[in-house]
């Protein structure tokens, strides 16, 4: 999927610290990277290494201590609509329904469009994640899994050129989860867009990303791993049974790389 | 299946046994109340016109007198009118508070402070600059309604979750957008609690406001009445207000359901 070589954001030496009592706490160090054109990254990294953090400045909600992010050769001086971002947290208007939450991109941009064209375009985003069915309920009356379906909804109908997912299918059951799966990856394959996905779950980062970003404790890059496992990973083709020990090897290297970090004993790569 | 319906007919049975309870009490009330002026408790003198059963047949001669929608409409119209300015004010003033908090630490000395006044105080001060009148009536209702507004719209504006806004950013809002999209709408509840609770002080309010110098009006048909020494009257027209004042508070209890949205 990424052979394409165009380089869409560039970060380059950045650092983040937060003022805190006395000192400050950094949370990224001299991260530098880049994302291309449709690539599905993914970064991972222990708890408060800094990935969420590198999302935000992504998407422009907070800046760098020092070093810059490029987006398409331009420095990013804040949060725009061709960076939508999923929040770990539910981010939906608990008093609209799930319909006019999806609206809610069309209305802010201003888009000239009838009040039966925006329900009609909210509503295709809605059955993409498959929830048209729960067009007009409430948030509060969504289940986890619906909730995070919502949010993807609400923000593919702004057609972001780059998704910005924070730990986004987290606390989701595994059934819920796989399914989320799918749909991202279809979405992604579609929409032609370009994911940055932070998480935890090796097993999810393995299945969807290109590219790992192993972020270290000291928000570091630890490293950068290329995923050759090929597409499709989910369904049927990961009940194979050589694609699954590719899959468990890969997924052992990323965890070493973690390991190795935290400076706990590796084991050999199978 | 049985159970089912046993259990729809008991809510139903229930509600009607809740509203049973609510009839049961004024009556209990009205009971108390005759009994107490047959008793001779207010006195010699005044007990009989101080019953309810004087303070109904006053209250019907009133009606068909036109008196009562007389001083009626004077003393809503000034609510509804004072409330209405508190509005335009106390919303905008609200969300500015809620929203910056440095807005809210500039305001906060002032508005606790300016709150805990008694409207009344301020009735000389109006006089002098408003006059004897409908205008200086309005005004101190006004200053009564505005601090319950602007506190729990503050209130309402400042428990704006950040994701919102950032989530909004995100999606290319820029801050008309926020302001009109997000903002506004998560205050709305806080503002009808603030609505409800102007609505009740300045009602409260109303009645010795308009012993100061308007011809009409509830408060001073309290008075006219105390002068006429129409003591039959005066109750009806205390029963009046309480149910006025009742029916306020019921049509904001009816927006806030309505309007009201809920986590």
């Amino acid at each position: 999927m990424s052979d394409n070589k165009e380089i869409l954001i560039s970060v380059r030496d950045v650092s983040k610290s937060y003022p805190k009592d006395r000192g400050a706490v950094q949370v990224l160090r001299k991260c530098t990277f880049d994302v291309m054109k449709n690539e599905f990254l993914v970064i991972v990294g222990p708890t408060g290494c800094g990935k969420s953090t590198l999302l935000k400045l992504i998407a422009g909600l907070e800046f760098p201590t020092s070093g810059t992010i490029l987006l398409e050769g331009e420095p990013v001086k804040g949060p725009g609509a061709d960076r939508g971002m999923i929040f770990q947290e539910y981010a939906l208007l608990p008093w609209r329904t799930v319909l006019k939450n999806v609206e809610l991109g069309f209305e802010f941009q201003g888009q000239d469009m009838d009040e039966r064209r925006r329900q009609a375009e909210a509503m295709r985003y809605l059955e993409m994640v498959g929830l048209g069915y729960a067009a007009n309920k409430h948030p509060v009356e969504l289940s986890g899994g619906m909730k995070r379906r919502a949010s993807l909804a609400m923000i593919l109908a702004v057609r972001p050129k780059i998704l910005l997912m924070d730990g986004a299918f987290n606390a989701l059951d595994s059934k819920t989860k796989m399914t989320m799966h799918q749909e991202i990856t279809n979405i992604w394959e579609v929409e032609k867009n370009t994911v940055v996905f932070v998480t935890s779950d090796l097993d999810e980062a393995v299945k969807l990303a290109d590219r790992i970003i192993v972020l270290g404790r000291n928000g570091e890059i630890d490293a950068v791993l290329r995923n050759e496992l090929p597409r499709p990973r989910l369904g049927s083709s990961a009940r194979d049974i050589d694609f699954h020990h590719r899959f468990v090897a890969f997924r052992e290297m990323v965890m070493n790389v973690i390991k190795k970090d935290a400076g706990m004993r590796t084991c050999p790569v199978a | 299946m049985s159970n089912q319906n046993g259990g729809k007919a008991a809510g139903f049975q229930g509600k009607l046994v809740d509203r049973a309870f609510n009839v049961l009490g004024v009556l209990l009330f009205l009971a108390v109340w005759q009994s107490a002026s047959m008793l001779n408790l207010f006195g010699p003198d005044f007990s009989a016109s101080f019953s309810p059963v004087a303070a109904f047949s006053a209250l019907g001669e009133m009606i068909s007198s036109g008196e009562l929608l007389h001083h009626s409409i004077p003393s809503i119209r000034r609510v509804l009118t004072s409330l209405f300015l508190a509005i335009i004010v106390a919303l905008p003033i609200g969300v500015l508070v809620g929203y910056f908090k440095r807005v809210e630490q500039l305001t906060y000395v002032v508005f606790q402070f300016m709150r805990m006044i008694s409207p009344l105080a301020w009735m000389p001060i109006a006089i002098i600059i408003f006059g004897v009148g409908d205008v200086s009536v309005t005004f101190l209702l006004w200053l009564v309604a505005i601090w319950p507004l602007i506190l729990n719209t503050s209130h309402g504006a400042g428990r704006v979750s950040p994701l919102w806004v950032n989530m909004s950013r995100t999606m290319g809002a820029g801050d008309s957008g926020i302001l009109r999209k997000v903002i506004i709408p998560a205050a709305v509840p806080d503002m009808l609690t603030g609505l409800r609770l102007a609505v009740g002080v300045s009602w409260i309010i109303l009645v010795p406001a308009e012993m100061l110098g308007v011809p009409d009006g509830l408060g001073y048909f309290i008075l006219d009445t105390r002068d006429r020494f129409r003591y039959d009257q005066l109750m009806a027209t205390i029963m009046v207000i309480g149910a006025i004042g009742y029916l306020l508070d019921s049509g904001n209890r009816w927006l806030i359901r309505k309007f009201a949205w809920k986590i």
